[in-house]
């Protein structure tokens, strides 16, 4: 998969394993091409015990040897406890996160993991529609797995730039014309007018992709009721990986250059005013909007009222006075 | 500040519009309406493309709008077809705006008329439907647009300044429940076991606790739609006494709005008496939101040095509809500058 940066999916929901901050070390034990640039990894633990729980939409940070934090969805089998699947695209453009991986997982490779996580999990429901775009294939392959054994009506549409770069339409095969290819190449770009003709109620639409996917998504599904499309986004924006759900985080202020340790138990807010950053606010309750900041780049965790589940998902503005950082670090333009 | 053009308003009830020219301000444009020989509305920028003179002054010579400045002429699409008394025919046309009507409604869409969009539009069948019966009206406001959203967003204002009609503690003690839906923003309060208060005592002889649900809708730019149901407390739906209240919240200048209404019941449809007493209470209601919005606009007009407001919880609906405009407005804004649009997502 691409490296991946997360915002909190649509749902808001976050489903962490116990101990889903320890590090694991796992073993590459198969290492297969699945696609063009697509290399699948199977891991194992050294010790063969079994890997924690998970759940379809789950992903794991892999921490790689450069130092480089990196977060790949896992497309296997949640009921195969004794192993891990992750699918990673090589990304030329990338900070090099899946190019190691390509040039160095062999296997025998040693690899750090922490995790699993789940910002995009898979919610009951009567009907599903799932959207893949290239690599979002990923996150999408179990949850196709487990709306199948549910015996939840589902439909797949996956769009790439041509076949041989699909992971997993060998795998998907067995499912006949729910699977619905739509290599670029042959059929054009992924028509959403088609994909969303016939809305029956019930029906949760889960997308996967690049960003131009998800936003297209996004707004030919502003009619619908809230919550019946959720989503996770690939971006080429490297994350932090450590997530400390209350924990001490790290605030860039942009323009008055300043950066400050914001420590748990106090609001970003207080800490910039202290600090010397001139910052209007009011009700100091997520509530009036009065203090609300741009955030140039990390992961606002939203803990306001006032803005809507897409401006929380979109994740470029927030309320200072409680909100905080999915990781530990945000750049904000104060 | 500007008022977002691409969006419908209530620019007139259809029996407002006939054969005599009316002008009215809609968001900052001026409006020539009338009705063309075979009943079709038709709206047209109220400026002479000459000398910029209110063509709404003019006259009708059949379909035919002559200027009473100079005599320009102009068709139902706002097309010059000549100069009364002149053998010149300029080239020349004022705007036509894009109208609907639906329901004894004229509906307006002042900006780009192909991005014109019927489905962002409430149901409005109901002020046609023959199980419901309703009042309806327009006064001028004193003050602009987003007052009169905001009053209607935030519905515990009924609690003090409605007492003797539509509020009651119970109001502003209930609180409401916030959703969004694209640009929509709705709200629920559902009062369970409370005091009717007086306009409803009287409208529907209940006395003893009553279920009260107000539900809101918030079409942005200018519509909303105010769900009421009243029934003695633990009457299940759909029993239970039924109202809807439309507000067309239509801008026309800064610091001025025209302030449509309907008032619509499911009962008693043919009480001739109750119509006039709920016209009259909606009207008192009314007023004394006209006196509170037009000296709040003098009070924010008049504020030198500003000040941050405070807010509470009841307001949720009432902001997150002021970003809603905010942000169309941007957009606009961009779109104006030859920006790119921000990303609405």
């Amino acid at each position: 998969m691409a490296p991946a940066a997360r915002t909190a999916g649509d749902s808001g929901q976050r489903i962490g394993s116990p101990g889903a901050d320890e590090e694991i070390t796992v073993d590459v034990v198969r290492r297969r091409s699945v696609a063009d640039d697509v290399l699948e990894l199977t891991l194992v633990r050294p010790t063969a015990d079994p890997l924690p729980q998970w759940t379809p939409g789950a992903h794991v940070d892999v921490l790689l040897p450069t130092g480089i934090v990196r977060q790949y969805s896992l497309c296997g089998d949640p009921g195969e406890t004794g192993s891990w699947r992750i699918g990673v695209l090589r990304e030329p453009a990338g900070r090099g996160g899946s190019a190691w991986l390509h040039d160095h997982a062999v296997e025998g490779t040693e690899l750090v993991l922490r995790g699993p996580r789940n910002n995009f999990p898979l919610v009951d429901a009567e009907r599903y529609v799932f959207v893949a775009g290239g690599v979002g294939i990923t996150p999408v392959l179990p949850m196709v797995h487990a709306a199948e054994r549910a015996g939840r009506p589902w439909v797949l549409w996956y769009g790439g730039r041509r076949r041989s770069s699909m992971a997993f339409l060998e795998e998907l095969g067995g499912y006949g014309d729910r699977v619905r290819p739509r290599p670029e190449d042959e059929s054009g770009q992924l028509d959403l007018a088609t994909v969303l003709a016939e809305q029956e109620p019930g029906t949760l639409y889960y997308c996967c992709g690049p960003s131009g996917l998800i936003d297209a998504m996004r707004s030919r599904c502003q009619g619908m009721p809230s919550g019946s499309l959720r989503v996770e986004r690939f971006s080429a924006v490297p994350q932090p990986a450590v997530e400390e759900p209350d924990g001490g985080i790290e605030v860039v202020c942009r323009r008055s250059g300043l950066t400050v340790a914001v420590p748990p138990g106090t609001s970003i807010l207080d800490a910039v005013r202290q600090a010397g950053v001139d910052v209007l606010s009011s009700c100091t309750e997520g509530i009036c909007g009065t203090c609300e900041t741009t955030v140039l780049d990390g992961v606002p965790e939203h803990r306001d009222s006032l803005l809507t589940e897409d401006e929380q998902e979109a994740g470029d503005t927030m309320m200072i006075c409680v909100s905080r950082a999915l990781g530990d670090r945000l750049v904000l333009d104060l | 500040m500007p008022h977002v053009q691409n969006g419908w308003y209530l620019a007139a009830w259809s029996d407002e519009v006939g054969r005599t020219l009316t002008q009215r301000w809609i968001a900052g444009n001026p409006v020539c309406f009338y009705r063309l020989g075979d009943g079709t509305p038709i709206a047209l920028e109220d400026r002479c493309p000459h000398r910029k003179f209110p063509l709404s002054l003019g006259r009708l010579d059949g379909d035919v709008l002559e200027c009473n400045y100079h005599g320009y002429r102009f068709d139902g699409t706002g097309t010059c077809v000549g100069v009364a008394e002149q053998q010149d025919k300029p080239r020349a046309a004022t705007r036509r705006f894009r109208l609907l009507e639906r329901d004894g409604i004229i509906w307006i869409w002042p900006g780009d008329p192909d991005r014109a969009d019927e489905s962002q539009l409430p149901d409005t069948s109901w002020l046609a439907s023959p199980n419901w019966t309703h009042v309806k009206g327009v006064l001028p406001l004193k003050a602009r647009h987003l007052l009169l959203v905001e009053n209607l967003l935030d519905l515990s204002h009924e609690t003090f300044l409605h007492p003797s009609t539509i509020g009651n503690a119970a109001v502003a003690a209930t609180p409401i429940e916030v959703t969004t839906s694209g640009p929509r923003v709705f709200f629920q309060r559902r009062m369970v076991g409370v005091q009717a208060p007086p306009f409803y005592e009287k409208s529907m002889g209940l006395t003893g606790l009553v279920d009260r649900w107000q539900d809101g809708e918030f079409h942005p730019p200018g519509v909303f739609l105010l769900n009421i149901r009243l029934a003695a407390t633990g009457t299940e739906e759909p029993e239970g006494f039924h109202m809807k209240v439309l507000y067309g919240m239509t801008p026309s200048t800064e610091n001025e709005c025209l302030d449509f209404y309907a008032l619509a019941r499911d009962y008693a449809i043919d009480d001739a008496e109750l119509t006039t007493f709920q016209h009259e209470q909606q009207l008192s209601v009314m007023g004394e939101d006209v006196d509170a919005l037009e000296v709040q606009e003098l009070m924010y007009a008049t504020e030198r040095r500003r000040t941050v407001e405070s807010s509470i919880r009841s307001d949720l609906a009432a902001l997150r509809g002021r970003r809603v405009l905010q942000k169309m407005l941007a957009a606009e804004a961009a779109e104006e500058s030859g920006g790119a649009v921000p990303a609405t997502r």
